[in-house]
């Protein structure tokens, strides 16, 4: 294998980990491991949770150095899981570059699961959540509403790319305005358990994870990245809550 | 029954979570199933222990251990079941009462409560911290002497 597709190999699984909610310290890993077994010499690679760079030294070649920009991340734990599989599966026995295109094309089109059952799983969160903090039946049936709501809301801001605090905030606010108009039209009567209940679906329980992961790994830089990252999620999600809150309830009374 | 109920309920949350992290198929129960062991111990140590910043604690560490151990036996990596099974123990209760007192103009109650939530963040960090760093040590123990014994038998042969 020559030094160019080796290092496009190891460049590919590692976008393809990082870009679906991966830890840092693993993508770093990963490659290193898979560059090491499919013939390098040495190899450096430097992980933010933004860019990639690879530098990887082959016997008897002058050295290769590469960089990619992570531009969109979502979270696909599957894809994560299966290029762990295939990184170890290097190891062990080599494979030929073509394979190993072949294969990588394959996870990296892995469907996720169909979009309805994302939305309903976005209500069901919602759902579950309410009950689980105390509240009623017909709680928990407005909880399945804000789920949707908030589900559809999320899709269609980060279709025009808006970013994740703004995304938060006007999540949380869906969320208090939905609940307070019910509590107003008398349809419940606790309104703090059904906010508490829907904001549980923005809450970021994967940046908080890798925070933490990466932080024991010993990459500080992006554990207290993404740590930061949770922390003003959740002084987004508090604001967004805020605003109906004050705003409405002289209104209605809440 | 007033035991078992948020448990249940903790379940469905994870196994709803599990699908929107994309988690694979035949992973989604076995890491929803960390949800409700948190819960689970949550609620059991609640009949012996009241400050709930340890409970937590041990929440935490019973779902790391979990995770850590289920990741090692079905070759996963660990965020997989951690990431699910923390998420019903994250305060979310805990920042919206915060949010409240401070814009109904309860300064002290915020901050009280503020500090609460700080401190169980803290016990979830500290548990999975715990957790990982000792399964790793332990790990490289482990492969640490399992190369002496081998080197030890290689001397054997050659001499």
């Amino acid at each position: 294998m020559t030094i160019t597709q080796l290092s496009h190999v190891a460049m590919e699984m590692g976008v393809i980990l990082l870009s679906n909610g991966a830890e840092t310290y693993r993508v770093e890993e990963s490659m290193h491991r898979i560059c090491i077994a499919l013939g390098a010499k040495e190899a450096e690679i430097f992980v933010v949770p933004t860019t990639i760079i690879i530098s990887v030294t082959l016997v008897g070649e002058v050295p290769l150095t590469r960089t990619r920009r992570i531009h969109s991340r979502k979270i696909d734990l599957t894809k994560v899981s299966e290029i762990n599989h295939l990184s170890r599966h290097i190891c062990f026995e080599p494979t030929n570059y073509k394979d190993l295109l072949a294969e990588i094309r394959r996870i990296d089109t892995i469907p996720s699961y169909p979009y309805y059952l994302h939305v309903l799983a976005f209500a069901f969160i919602s759902q579950m959540f309410t009950l689980f903090f105390g509240g009623s039946l017909m709680d928990s049936c407005v909880g399945f509403l804000i789920g949707i709501g908030i589900k559809l809301q999320m899709d269609i801001m980060s279709r025009f790319e808006a970013n994740v605090f703004f995304t938060n905030i006007v999540g949380g606010l869906i969320a208090s305005t939905v609940a307070v108009t019910a509590s107003g039209l008398g349809l419940t009567t606790n309104m703090n358990t059904i906010i508490i209940g829907s904001i549980m679906t923005l809450v970021p329980g994967l940046a908080i994870t890798n925070s933490i992961r990466d932080i024991i790994a010993g990459d500080y830089l992006s554990g207290l990245t993404k740590g930061i990252e949770a922390l003003l999620i959740g002084a987004a999600i508090a604001a967004g809550v805020a605003v109906p809150l004050s705003l409405l309830r002289p209104f209605w009374g809440g | 029954m007033n035991y078992i109920t948020p448990c249940l309920y903790a379940f469905g949350a994870s196994l709803a979570f599990a699908i929107v992290f994309n988690i694979p198929r035949n992973k989604l129960l076995l890491s929803a199933l960390g949800g409700m062991l948190g819960q689970l111990i949550y609620v059991v140590f609640q009949l012996v222990i009241s400050n709930d910043v340890i409970l937590y604690l041990l929440a935490t560490i019973a779902i790391s251990l979990y995770a850590e151990v289920l990741a090692r036996l079905t070759k996963s990596p660990t965020t997989i079941y951690l990431a699910v099974a923390l998420i019903p123990l994250v305060p979310g209760g805990g920042i919206y009462y915060t949010m409240l007192y401070f814009i109904n103009g309860d300064i002290d109650l915020g901050i009280s409560t503020g500090i609460h939530t700080l401190l169980i963040s803290g016990a979830l960090a500290v548990g999975i911290i715990m957790v990982s760093s000792t399964v790793n040590l332990v790990r490289k123990v482990m492969l640490k002497s399992k190369t002496k014994i081998r080197k030890k038998f290689k001397y054997g042969k050659n001499t």
